[in-house]
């Protein structure tokens, strides 16, 4: 068939179209499919089902493709009967249509490509069409209230192009052929502009800078509510009154611009939204077919439950995540869920649970996929992970079994002996991984034994703003997820107990206690001072007291993704811009309350080094040169800071700079010689300079050692180090 | 002799000899500065120091320096990133050159970050103890610098014998990948 391009354009346009078309299309069938015990199916089903069919046989028409109009035509012949019977659909029957739908995209793809020529004549799809629609009708089981408008009797033999004819031709209720392109206008309508997305996710960043100046001026008013207030106390006096009276002009204004401001934000970027989301259904109800294809295939049973499908999602990573979630359910399918036989004598349900659970939480998407199935098989994966070399049974006996379980994520790994039609090649789990981690997130698997598996993925969302706790912890603060604090807390120190790891006694249930600064690296495992704040983290069905330094406040942050360079740090959702300009770094909820961190609160054998320097590159530096030499470092930029540490933790060596504002070096020596405390901890200072008089003043502060940054260069940082330690120890043995 | 030329054209004469040798003559030193110009065909780029030694990137690699400011440092991050910072609202990783560059020491701490793009559309950033000078660097040193080394760092001598690193930028932040967990 000859096309000119201006049509093919237009025909390109209705694929995406016709695609949704047919999911919905496919979902209305498999909903009315006969199914043991199952309930009747509805008008209104059969309704949507009718007004489908004939919207993509209008259409088809309307941009004359003939054959698909009469494929179209065809299908609508085959439901009628058990439509207008309000009967259930034979599953031989659901197959084919199914089937049709399926070359019916084919063809339609073919012709938006200009491949028609290519394509076998539709005759044979009509033709198996047209015998299924002769068959016997099914028999009756509505009830009267049920009956659906009669509708026109169905010939079989329209033309295939009778679809374009104003003279109603379907053989449904439907609504006639003028109605049908009417409904396909209304569809490009609905259609609307092809927009590149890349322009749309660009405008979406200019709300969320729009929202971030509107976070500014909250913050700014907050500065001016405080130089009111100091005003205010000035009030009385005659000179200051006029400038107190501007100043809460000022501030009116300035609250009355911030809500505009605010109200555009909210409706620029709930347009955007709508523009860029998509509903997680549109990528999930597709599943409901290939479960139900894969059970006639298997001789399985099972239903597929989807928590949250209603979300709306960026629509750039819901089709990123349709292929892994195809994996995953098909692998739930074939690996975890028992036949029905094996169910029955496990005392399950014959059909099995495939749950899919879709979560936003701030700027992360949590996804579940579960089944109730047998669980992953430990020792056969053991069995193959030794057969194909990936470890050794010495490796495997070591491993922890969320470790060994990662194992099904191995490139090429499969537990099946023999290749089938689902499964077997090994091709499926690691490309879920790679395209979970092309989208920076990552993927994690818990399973028990007899019933069932979990997968949870976790990927970063480019749209949406969260409310988040400020807290700080040494010099650093930090966004914590409101929605993963259960509470905060005072330490109190009958509440601590103390063994491996510290414990808190909260509500009767004894909680893993665990320092931020700590799991951060920034300190030695601190012990809570009486009435420092705990925060009760919740998250992925653990709880944690996780201890901080100051609770500083609550925020509606919006999170952007950390760069792509440090996108697997597993600790953080991301950063947010705060009214100063700086950033703030959120951490995920998910990976505080991990249970593992309880482990690392031993401390470590190696020397530790505290690095007191204002400058980042420096304490990147010395960071670098002493951690490949061995040393546990831990950097501060300040002189407070580094009194402040002292006060958590010992250090085996105090590498300081000697230029700093507020407190330098030397002023920082002295003081810790004072100290009883910390009279004898050896301290190296470094300079940028490397006069003599520089150097006296340093060692008369009390420093054991003095190196230029210079002589950093050439290496010589770790041998001082040694050096003045084993000065220090030769002092005070 | 050049006197005769243009009687000799005007009467329509054949060119004599000693006018073919003067021509050729010409064409020959016309055609040597041609090469000349080839073999000095530069490329600019932002020279700067790291430690005692000389470095330089291309100058199209190189889109703004600013005050080394604002870095949020990352607890946990790989040892040569110091930090994120916001660069035209959108969020950025600063990193150590000195580190990435393997060079122990500095010769004073860095006052400036330098926003590069290495690769299209991918803005990082790299701390430098002074805002770079512009420059130029013969090309043909580079090829030849390139024909001896494919690697991140192009050991090259300029006219004044003066030694220079050209850092090839994508090459340097593509040999860290793999370090990128600092855990």
């Amino acid at each position: 068939m000859e096309i000119d391009p201006v049509m093919m354009e237009i025909i390109g346009g209705f694929v995406p179209e016709a695609k949704e078309l047919c999911d919905k299309v496919a979902s209305e069938i498999l909903r009315i499919e006969q199914k043991p015990d199952g309930p009747a199916p509805t008008a209104d089903t059969y309704k949507s089902l009718a007004r489908g069919l004939h919207t993509l046989k209008g259409t088809a028409a309307t941009l004359g493709l003939d054959d698909l109009s009469t494929i179209g035509h065809g299908m609508e012949d085959v439901v009628a009967p058990f439509h207008h019977a309000l009967g259930p659909l034979p599953s031989a029957v659901a197959d084919e249509l199914l089937r049709v739908l399926d070359l019916f995209m084919t063809r339609l793809q073919s012709h938006a490509e200009g491949r028609s020529g290519d394509l076998p004549d539709a005759a044979a799809i009509i033709g198996r069409l047209r015998e299924l629609a002769s068959s016997p009708a099914p028999v009756t089981i509505a009830t009267p209230d049920k009956v659906a408008p009669a509708a026109a009797p169905t010939t079989g033999e329209e033309s295939p192009t009778s679809a374009r004819s104003p003279i109603p031709s379907a053989s449904m209720e439907a609504p006639n052929q003028v109605d049908a392109v009417a409904e396909a206008n209304v569809s490009d309508d609905q259609s609307g502009w092809r927009v590149n997305s890349r322009n749309v996710v660009a405008l979406f960043r200019e709300a969320e800078r729009m929202r971030e100046i509107r976070l500014r001026m909250i913050e700014r008013r907050r500065v001016l509510d405080s130089t009111i207030a100091a005003v205010t106390k000035l009030a009385t006096i005659p000179e200051t009154a006029s400038l107190y009276t501007q100043l809460v002009a000022i501030r009116q204004a300035l609250q009355s611009d911030g809500e505009e401001l605010g109200d555009m934000v909210d409706s620029l970027e709930g347009g955007i939204k709508t523009i860029c989301t998509l509903p997680v259904r549109t990528i999930v109800d597709p599943l409901h077919r290939a479960v139900r294809d894969l059970c006639r295939l298997t001789g399985k049973e099972a239903a597929l439950a989807v928590i949250g499908a209603e979300l709306s999602l960026d629509r750039r990573i819901l089709e990123k995540l349709k292929g892994p979630l195809v994996h995953l359910i098909r692998n739930a399918l074939d690996h975890g869920i028992e036949p029905v036989a094996v169910r029955k004598e496990r005392g399950k349900h014959r059909a099995g649970a495939l749950v899919i659970r879709v979560e936003q939480q701030g700027n992360m998407i949590f996804i579940e996929v579960g089944d109730d199935g047998s669980g992953l098989d430990f020792n056969r994966i053991r069995e193959v992970a030794v057969a194909r070399q990936l470890y050794s049974s010495d490796e495997l006996s070591r491993m922890t079994p969320e470790q060994v379980a990662q194992i099904v994520f191995e490139p090429g790994f499969s537990t099946r002996a023999q290749v089938s039609g689902t499964s077997g090649r090994g091709v499926g789990m690691d490309v879920v991984l790679s395209e979970v981690q092309a989208l920076g997130g990552t993927i994690q698997v818990k399973t028990t034994a007899g019933q069932g598996s979990r997968f949870s993925i976790a990927v970063p969302a480019d749209l949406g703003s969260s409310p988040t706790l400020l807290v700080r912890c040494g010099e650093y603060s930090f966004g914590v997820p409101v929605i993963s604090v259960e509470s905060i807390v005072a330490a109190r120190r009958e509440r601590i107990r103390f063994g491996d790891h510290m414990k808190l006694e909260h509500r009767d249930e004894l909680l893993d206690l665990l320092d931020l600064g700590h799991m951060l690296r920034l300190r030695e495992p601190d012990v809570p001072g009486e009435g420092q704040p705990l925060l009760i983290i919740h998250a992925q069905g653990q709880r944690v007291a996780l201890l901080v330094d100051e609770v500083i406040g609550n925020r509606d942050q919006v999170i952007q993704p950390l760069p792509d360079e440090l996108r697997s740090l597993p600790a953080y959702q991301g950063a947010s811009i705060q009214g100063s300009g700086e950033l703030l770094l959120v951490l995920r909820g998910d990976w505080l309350a991990q249970p593992s961190h309880s482990a690392k609160g031993v401390r470590s054998a190696a020397r530790r080094v505290l690095v007191v320097d204002d400058s980042l590159t420096a304490r990147a530096m010395h960071r670098a040169v002493l951690e490949a030499s061995g040393y546990s470092v831990h950097a501060v930029g300040s002189a407070r800071g580094a009194l402040d540490q002292l006060r958590h933790s010992a250090y085996d060596v105090i590498v300081c700079d000697v230029a700093m504002d507020e407190m330098d070096g030397f002023a920082l020596t002295s003081r810790l010689r004072a100290e009883p405390g910390t009279s004898t901890i050896p301290i190296m200072l470094v300079s940028m300079g490397d006069g003599e008089i520089e150097r006296s003043k340093g060692i008369a502060a009390g420093a054991d050692g003095f190196l230029s940054k210079k002589d950093c260069a050439s290496g010589r940082l770790v041998a001082e180090i040694s050096s003045v330690i084993a000065r220090r120890q030769v002092l005070t043995p | 002799m050049t006197t005769n030329i243009p009687a000799a054209r005007q009467d329509g004469e054949m060119i004599t000899d000693s006018v073919r040798a003067l021509l050729d003559a010409r064409a020959e030193r016309l055609r040597a500065r041609l090469e000349m110009k080839a073999e000095e065909a530069t490329v600019m780029v932002a020279e700067f120091r790291v430690g005692t030694e000389v470095f330089a990137i291309p100058l199209q690699d190189f889109r703004a320096g600013v005050p080394l400011k604002h870095v949020t440092p990352v607890p946990l991050s790989p040892a040569d990133v110091i930090g994120i910072v916001r660069y035209q609202g959108r969020v950025i990783t600063a990193f150590s050159l000195a580190s990435l560059l393997r060079v122990q020491g500095w010769r004073m701490d860095p006052t400036v970050l330098l926003i590069v793009e290495p690769t299209p559309g991918h803005l990082v950033g790299l701390d430098c103890e002074q805002i770079p000078k512009p420059s130029t660097l013969p090309l043909a040193a580079i090829e030849k610098a390139r024909a001896r080394n494919r690697g991140a760092v192009l050991e090259l001598l300029t006219p004044g014998l003066a030694q220079v690193k050209l850092l090839d930028l994508s090459a340097l932040l593509a040999s860290r990948m793999g370090n990128t967990d600092g855990n």
